[in-house]
């Protein structure tokens, strides 16, 4: 028991072996500030959504299906063009840090 | 035109309160299609007299995916505005504005842009800006600029060498020998541009997917295969912009 307290501690002050991504650098780095705002509550146009605070899994879902043409609605254009610029595990890493946003 | 005086009403009415979808006017698969026809917001944007210092604050909109520095993204999403003749970045905004480009992930923000004097302004601020030491060259894919260990493919050379021959065949006419393009005939300068913004334009022109696209260009692209663009794509990026380059930064490698 004592041991694995001890591997938790250990855990918890190492960083992992690998990199987890940077949501909130990613959000600004791959253009979504753009159009929802630097806070995600700001959106460009007010038929844009605000993003902040929003469900990590359904932020992904949405941004996985415009990015595959499965929802082409609305303002869905505008985004598609810039979605090739993330992958799946970045959009995962987005959409968790939206869902923190307030 | 309605569209567009709607755009404007509403435009002066503060777009907060409605969304203005993209006009849609006719272009280049019009058979009454003038390319570049004078008039409107892009001539009285063009006859006054851009204000670099208001254009500054215009500009903070376009930075967001054009970058403060105007150097646009190596892998070509958005092109490089940086070094581009002021007449060249106030047609295409105003096409866009229009109607006449379709663009719908600019559109909105060359929409928030209030007038035509902002339009001048904010070409105004880019021609200030020195042109980046670098932007996307041959085969940059999505990411790669991100990738501090890319490497050019090894056939670069031979596209660069195929491309030249292709570009002093029929390019070099209208956008000059080093591509430099012409400011006041509205020809756009390509040199130095990013690699896939090239490509991806010149397609779209040759399908006639660019609405405002001269019909001159349409004419000489038609025949040219994916393969062509590619290899002329790659020797338009190899070149240098002319104009001012930024200085590169002490300590760092070009």
């Amino acid at each position: 028991m004592k041991f694995v307290m001890t591997l938790l501690a250990a855990g918890l002050i190492t960083t992992p072996a690998f990199a987890a991504l940077d949501g909130a650098k990613l959000y600004a780095e791959k253009t979504c500030n753009a159009c929802h705002g630097p806070k995600g509550d700001k959106p460009l146009m007010p038929n844009y959504p605000k993003v902040a605070g929003q469900n990590a899994a359904y932020s992904e879902q949405q941004i996985k299906d415009i990015k595959s043409g499965a929802r082409n609605n609305g303002q869905t254009a505008a985004m598609k063009g810039v979605l090739h610029l993330v992958n799946d595990e970045e959009i995962k890493a987005i959409s968790e840090y939206l869902s923190k946003l307030k | 035109m309605k569209a567009s005086l709607l755009l404007i009403s509403l435009l002066t009415a503060g777009i907060a309160f409605a969304a203005p979808p993209a006009p849609k006017s006719e272009g280049i698969e019009g058979k009454d299609y003038k390319w570049n026809a004078q008039g409107g917001e892009k001539s009285e944007a063009l006859n006054k007299k851009g204000d670099a210092k208001a254009g500054e604050e215009g500009y903070e909109t376009c930075g967001a995916c054009h970058l403060p520095s105007g150097a646009g993204r190596p892998d070509g999403t958005f092109p490089q505005l940086a070094g581009q003749h002021t007449t060249v970045l106030i047609k295409q905004m105003a096409d866009i504005r229009a109607g006449l480009r379709d663009n719908p992930t600019m559109y909105p923000f060359a929409a928030t842009l209030t007038d035509a004097q902002e339009l001048a302004n904010v070409a105004a601020y880019i021609e200030k800006l020195c042109i980046p030491l670098d932007h996307g060259h041959y085969d940059s894919k999505p990411g790669d600029n991100m990738d501090k260990n890319w490497k050019a493919p090894a056939d670069t050379d031979k596209r660069i060498a195929d491309g030249k021959a292709l570009y002093e065949k029929e390019c070099l006419e209208c956008h000059g020998k080093n591509g430099e393009g012409n400011k006041e005939k509205f020809y756009p300068v390509i040199a130095g541009q990013h690699y896939k913004y090239l490509l991806r334009q010149m397609t779209e022109i040759r399908n006639g997917h660019r609405r405002n696209a001269n019909p001159d260009m349409v004419k000489i692209i038609k025949k040219y295969t994916d393969d062509q663009l590619i290899s002329i794509s790659a020797y338009q990026a190899s070149l240098v912009m002319p104009g001012n380059m930024c200085k590169p930064k002490a300590g760092k490698k070009k």
